[in-house]
């Protein structure tokens, strides 16, 4: 009897003992309930995406030398540089270039190891279109910049959590053009050249 | 007691303007069913709604926003969309079950609305049987589950099927015994005489205080049975697909999602009806009435109370609504052995102890436990 009693109640203990994390994980959901959505409602409201971000690449067509380094670089030889050998200069003259972003990895080497800087990474990230050959960007497409995020006025721009000011955790509340926590980095430029000249 | 009753005062109306008393009622009595089955469909749809907003305010995102103000439109696309969709039935199908699986849950959830008061006189049907026709009702639906799990030629669909038939046997028995005591404690299985039980002392004599342990296996079984979360393995998605759902679209599984909504409602009223005082405020009303000296059969009054009353009894279901929801994103699921384990191991023995408790103290309290 005793030893009945005992079990019932464990098993009455168990039961408490579950209420009470049910209870607990309940608290737990009610109050995110409380906490602001963290949700961006793109595309009204956009990231701004930070200055290493890699997005589409802009290409300058007078820059170019056809050297094909961009080519070789690439990690499936994505770019096409068709160009005419000129014999009465003994240079090469550009006739067009694309890039396929529908196969691209935006993995940036081109753009690394460009020797005269003719490609750029943008921060354009939204490329959706109706049909993968539009994806195909010759050099008139490639020469556009995209709209910053920040000047497009149908667009209202959110900061990400580490160009925040400090104390801020939300880059709905706070103003974009607010100053970010930390030094910025011309301001280390100065400081590392004050240190070398002392 | 009395309030309002807009029956005999149609009828009044309708015989005074020359009408025998039978057309007049004849005239009375789609009435209240039509509006029961507008409220419940309504109540359903913002269901849908909640389940969306909250569970979107739970995971700190924001939900549909701009199907009209806070999205509240969007159970009217959700509808609009599955009306207008095809019917798509599997090959080699039982065409028969394949649709009358859906319409026999469905009814059978809207049925049970019958007795379900929103006020005093505010029923379709004040039947003596009252929450034992709910449940005998209820237990229907899963006939139309295993139909339609049967009839879909999907190997999800049956086990589905078979799970939802086993899921609501096992969680009808705890449901009944929990729903018993109430019965005996009351002296009746009318809904309106359960709620009026209640009403005497405002929000102390409402039976969750005097049933505390068949309030929590009241709930718990009616999660069960609505199939919710952490009790959806009839529609486990992570295994079953969608369980006997898998194979339906268009009209036949609005039929099941509204038919799911609408036995959570249901599940919400029975609980604010057995256990948080039915459509009583918190606070006796008619006390109120007499201390400010308003003879309780004045119109104003009356519509007043009604009013108050139908507010009462949706806030509280509601709130059970709010809790299922929040339940659903704060609770693992269980895996089918332990929600059988859950059912007959714990409900059950505890259900026939809170019987015999009751009983006990109807014979040694029957003043504070309706002797």
């Amino acid at each position: 009897m005793l030893k009945f009693l005992s079990k019932v109640g464990a098993y009455a203990k168990d039961a408490v003992q579950a209420a009470k994390y049910i209870g607990q994980g309940m608290g737990v959901t009610f109050d995110h309930m409380r906490r602001r959505p963290i949700t961006v409602q793109y595309p009204y409201e956009k990231l701004i995406p930070s200055e290493r971000f890699r997005g589409r690449i802009h290409f300058e067509f007078d820059k170019c030398i056809s050297c094909e380094v961009c080519v070789r670089v690439c990690p499936i030889n994505l770019p096409v540089v068709d160009y005419k050998f000129n014999s009465e200069y003994k240079k090469k003259e550009l006739k067009s270039y694309s890039i396929d972003f529908g196969v691209c990895i935006f993995c940036g080497n081109c753009v690394e190891y460009c020797p005269t800087n003719a490609l750029s990474m943008t921060e354009e990230y939204d490329l959706s279109t109706y049909d993968r050959h539009e994806l195909n960007f010759d050099s008139v497409a490639l020469g556009r910049l995209p709209t910053k995020v920040t000047e497009d006025p149908l667009v209202t721009p959110i900061r990400e959590l580490a160009y925040l000011p400090k104390g801020a955790m939300e880059g709905h509340q706070v103003d974009h053009r607010q100053r970010r926590a930390g030094q910025r980095p011309e301001e280390l430029m100065a400081e590392s050249k004050e240190g070398t000249e002392a | 007691m009395g309030g309002i009753d807009l029956q005999r005062s149609l009828v009044e109306v309708l015989t005074g303007a020359g009408l025998s008393s039978g057309a007049a009622k004849a005239i009375w009595m789609p009435l209240p069913m039509i509006l029961i089955v507008l409220v419940v469909t309504v109540g359903a749809l913002v269901c849908t709604w909640l389940e969306r907003k909250i569970s979107a305010a739970a995971q700190q995102r924001i939900g549909p926003e701009y199907a009209g103000p806070f999205g509240i439109l969007i159970p009217v696309a959700d509808v609009a969309k599955l009306v207008i969709k095809q019917g798509t039935p599997p090959a080699k199908s039982d065409p028969l079950l394949y649709t009358l699986g859906p319409a026999i849950v469905f009814i059978s959830v809207f049925l049970c609305f019958l007795v379900v008061p929103f006020g005093q006189n505010l029923l379709i049907s004040n039947i003596g049987t009252g929450i034992f026709f709910v449940i005998a009702i209820s237990s229907i639906a899963p006939i139309g589950l295993l139909m339609a799990g049967y009839a879909s030629n999907n190997k999800y669909s049956l086990l589905g099927g078979l799970r939802a038939a086993a899921q609501s046997i096992s969680y009808e028995i705890p449901l009944a015994l929990a729903a018993l005591a109430i019965a005996m404690m009351s002296n009746s299985l009318s809904t309106i005489d359960i709620v009026s039980q209640q009403a005497d002392y405002g929000l102390l004599s409402w039976n969750i205080l005097r049933q505390p342990i068949g309030f929590v296996i009241f709930v718990i079984a009616a999660l069960a049975e609505c199939e919710r979360l952490p009790f959806d393995l009839p529609e486990a998605e992570e295994e079953l697909v969608a369980g006997y759902q898998t194979e339906y679209t268009g009209m036949r599984f609005a039929l099941f999602y509204g038919g799911s909504y609408a036995n959570l409602v249901l599940a919400g009223m029975l609980v604010s009806i057995l256990y948080l005082g039915g459509w009583e405020l918190p606070f006796p009303i008619d006390q109120v009435g007499d201390m400010l000296g308003i003879a309780p059969s004045t119109a104003w009054w009356q519509i007043i109370t009604a009013m108050l009353g139908i507010t009462a009894i949706l806030l509280k279901t509601y709130f059970f609504v709010f809790t299922a929801i929040l339940l659903r994103w704060s609770v693992p699921r269980v895996r089918i052995d332990q929600l059988l384990d859950l059912g007959w191991k714990f409900l059950l023995p505890i259900g026939l102890f809170n019987l015999l408790l009751t009983a006990a103290l109807k014979l040694a309290l029957p003043s504070w436990f309706g002797g």
